[in-house]
């Protein structure tokens, strides 16, 4: 935030600090900050917007006749639309094989997300009001999962979750039951806990840095205008964080959406994603345009919940 | 020596996309050349034979193949290129590498070693240029295409003499089905597909008895692989319900196919899975599990230490009539050193370096003269209990073979695979 503020309140203070000049532009060309924006720019362009254009021509393309494998069209006017229909028409014609996925989709990236929300904010709170000292450690325990690939984190779970893994023993050892709990053949719940798992760090990080930013005078004043410590968290500390809950919440379900290899290493066919969709089309000779398709369809899912975040974000600078 | 098989070994048909790491076919140079003009009708044809298209005739045991002779082979007499980089392309570890060394050291040559992860990925990489290897291993089912669109150069047969000295005769007259007269292709492996279990667990009485429904069993619920690649998958489906045809264009036989496959996997908790043959049956994760039998010799390097390897089982049918299926060395048209490439898939047919490739680290068995399957057992390169595993000449003429499919039959499978994979409503 601090950063894109900068370039354009430079030039005000410039102009307040030397009262020679006259306008505030005077020292920097027109072009000058402007073209602060070039590397991003270029960054989208180059990393955005030509593979997704490719992506367009990939849905919209055919496959070679002789080894299927895809075959993108550049040009508009030689775009096909055959296979995102019946790929479309999979998520509601009946059969709609593919609606299953969707929906078990969303189920796991609401839940996932909500306890991502609710375990995420109580840590956040507390390294942010109340560690102390223990705030660095805290936060760098944080990050600590990421010093290790997730793919790796992962692999630990399974043999942790394994019928003989020690999840099992643990759980048999006290009693809780009876049989070992077969975690990893297609239980939703696992799938839940390894998103959880794996997204969690980053919503307490924005939580984190928007809770520890909450000025402490605002909280007396409420506690001083007789609202109690509940109220003052409802009223005060919560519409505070709000955008940072937001964006934890963009931060960790849109990845969600698109994740496929949580459920490969954790689940199993029927807690398929709609990422696995993707994933299983994805290289498999004559689905390119499908895998195309499916891609494409996910990014509209995906837009709304954005846009929304966006106008929030928006009002919540102009009220501030 | 070199790394440890222990350490190293992936199956051969580790797809890493399972894994995390999607080869994702973006377009390359020569698609998007291919794209400029009208789509979809620009790239048959090149090959000369000018029946890309609808009219294939697809090779088949009862319909065996002689491709197309596309230029001359190099000259016999063709100097070995010395101190050549020979760029093979592979399977992932699909190979040892102390024997790739001992080429290197007997030519004075370097090899760079590049991989795919799956078939559809080295194909498309190298149709499209992307890679311009020497030596490349594609599966029988794309043989006749490669050749039809002039990817592949004739063999100078005079410079591998142990495909007449060490590699079973069926292989070289008349050849086999997908290449009748050897004239592109020599073999690598041979393998079988059929039913991994762990002895421990499961007597072999009971194996014998349920045969593929081992697989289709409540009692292993939760403990059950199935092959995560569509034609294996609904291949084998279609044999055990008693489709006997693995190529089959047939609806119905396709969706009861499809629906054994979904049974397996929501009524008994199995799981598609690549790696559950060779890795998480010595592991113990799973008790059963759909298996080529290389990955089930190779998984003796998985064992955890202690555990013998009794505990491992493969069944295959007594009568033989089973999947079966070999994976083919050609030369490319592009190879930058053809003669070099000629002597390394003659090394590769040795009965020392081919077989110590096969014993010390692959699993997958070679068709070798040489070899006595009751020697690869005196000799515990093959456990007692794996005797099925071992594959002989003569299972070639009763198995079943996974051939090229038309493009609507590819799509039909690919249409069942896709609903198996989006898992149903369960």
């Amino acid at each position: 935030m601090e950063a894109t503020t900068t370039p354009t309140t430079e030039p005000e203070r410039k102009a307040k600090h030397t009262k020679s000049d006259t306008a505030s532009g005077a020292w920097y060309p027109r072009w000058y900050w402007p073209s602060f924006t070039g590397p991003g720019t270029i960054w989208m362009i180059v990393l955005f917007l030509l593979p997704f254009y490719t992506v367009l021509a990939v849905a919209f393309g055919t496959v070679d006749p002789l080894f299927r494998t895809p075959l993108p069209v550049y040009q508009p006017w030689w775009w096909s639309f055959a296979t995102f229909q019946t790929t479309l028409q999979k998520f509601y014609v009946a059969p709609a094989v593919y609606q299953p996925p969707l929906i078990r989709t969303f189920e796991y990236v609401f839940v996932a997300s909500l306890i991502c929300l609710v375990i995420g904010y109580a840590v956040a709170y507390y390294a942010a009001r109340y560690a102390g000292k223990y705030r660095i450690p805290i936060l760098v325990l944080l990050v600590a999962p990421f010093w290790i690939s997730y793919l790796m984190r992962i692999y630990a779970w399974q043999s942790l979750l394994q019928p003989d893994g020690y999840v099992n023993d643990i759980l048999m050892a006290l009693g809780l039951v009876s049989q070992p709990v077969l975690w990893l053949s297609g239980k939703g719940i696992t799938v839940v806990l390894g998103l959880v798992y794996g997204y969690i760090p980053f919503m307490i990080l924005p939580l984190f840095g928007s809770l520890d930013r909450i000025n402490q005078n605002l909280l007396e004043a409420g506690r001083d205008l007789g609202a109690s410590p509940s109220q003052t968290f409802r009223r005060v500390t919560l519409p505070l964080s709000k955008p940072a809950i937001l964006a934890g919440l963009v931060i960790v379900s849109l990845p969600m959406l698109g994740d496929y290899y949580t459920n490969n290493l954790l689940g199993s066919t029927r807690t398929s994603m709609y990422g696995n969709l993707i994933d299983g089309s994805v290289g498999q000779a004559g689905q390119g345009p499908e895998a195309g398709s499916l891609v494409l369809i996910l990014m509209v899912i995906v837009i709304v919940p954005m846009l929304y975040y966006l106008r929030e974000t928006r009002r919540a600078a102009e009220n501030a | 020596m070199s790394t440890h098989p222990m350490e190293h070994r992936w199956s051969r048909r580790q797809f890493m996309r399972r894994a995390g790491g999607a080869a994702i076919a973006l377009p390359t140079m020569s698609a998007i050349l291919a794209a400029c003009s009208k789509p979809g009708t620009t790239s048959s044809g090149e090959g000369g034979s000018g029946s890309a298209g609808g009219e294939r005739v697809l090779a088949r045991p009862d319909n065996p193949v002689k491709l197309p002779l596309n230029g001359e082979p190099i000259s016999a007499d063709t100097p070995i290129e010395a101190g050549a980089t020979l760029q093979v392309y592979n399977w992932d570890a699909y190979m040892y590498k102390k024997v790739l060394k001992d080429f290197e050291d007997k030519f004075g040559v370097t090899i760079e070693w590049t991989t795919f992860n799956n078939m559809e990925e080295g194909i498309q990489k190298l149709v499209s240029g992307q890679v311009k290897p020497d030596v490349f291993f594609p599966t029988t089912d794309y043989i006749s295409r490669l050749v039809e669109k002039d990817l592949l150069q004739p063999l100078q047969q005079t410079l591998i003499p142990n495909m007449e000295g060490n590699v079973w005769p069926s292989f070289s007259n008349p050849g086999p089905w997908y290449d009748l007269g050897w004239q592109y292709t020599v073999p690598y492996t041979i393998y079988t597909t059929g039913v991994a279990y762990r002895r421990d667990r499961v007597e072999d009485s009971v194996a014998e008895t349920q045969g593929y429904d081992l697989l289709w069993n409540a009692d292993y619920s939760g403990e059950i692989s199935y092959y995560d690649s569509y034609r294996d998958a609904i291949g084998m489906a279609l044999i055990r319900n008693g489709n006997m045809d693995p190529n089959t264009g047939d609806d119905a036989a396709i969706t009861a196919a499809k629906d054994a496959i979904m049974q397996l996997l929501n009524d008994f908790d199995g799981r598609l899975t690549i790696n559950g043959a060779f890795a998480k049956i010595p592991e113990g994760e799973f008790t059963v599990a759909q298996s080529w039998s290389g990955d089930i010799v190779g998984a003796k390097w998985y064992l955890p230490k202690g555990t013998s390897e009794d505990v491992l089982g493969y069944w295959y049918p007594d009568d033989k009539v089973g999947l079966i299926g070999n994976d083919c060395i050609v030369i490319p048209t592009t190879a930058q050193s053809p003669r070099l490439a000629h002597e390394f898939l003659n090394f590769f047919l040795d009965e020392t370096y081919g077989y110590e490739n096969f014993a010390s680290w692959n699993g997958y068995q070679p068709p070798f003269t040489s070899i006595d399957p009751d020697t690869l057992i005196s000799d515990k390169v093959i456990p007692p209990a794996l005797d099925r595993a071992v594959v002989t000449e003569e299972m070639f003429t009763k198995g079943l073979i996974q051939g090229e499919l038309s493009a609507d039959v590819d799509q039909k499978w690919l249409d069942a695979w896709n609903e198996i994979q989006a898992g149903g409503s369960a």
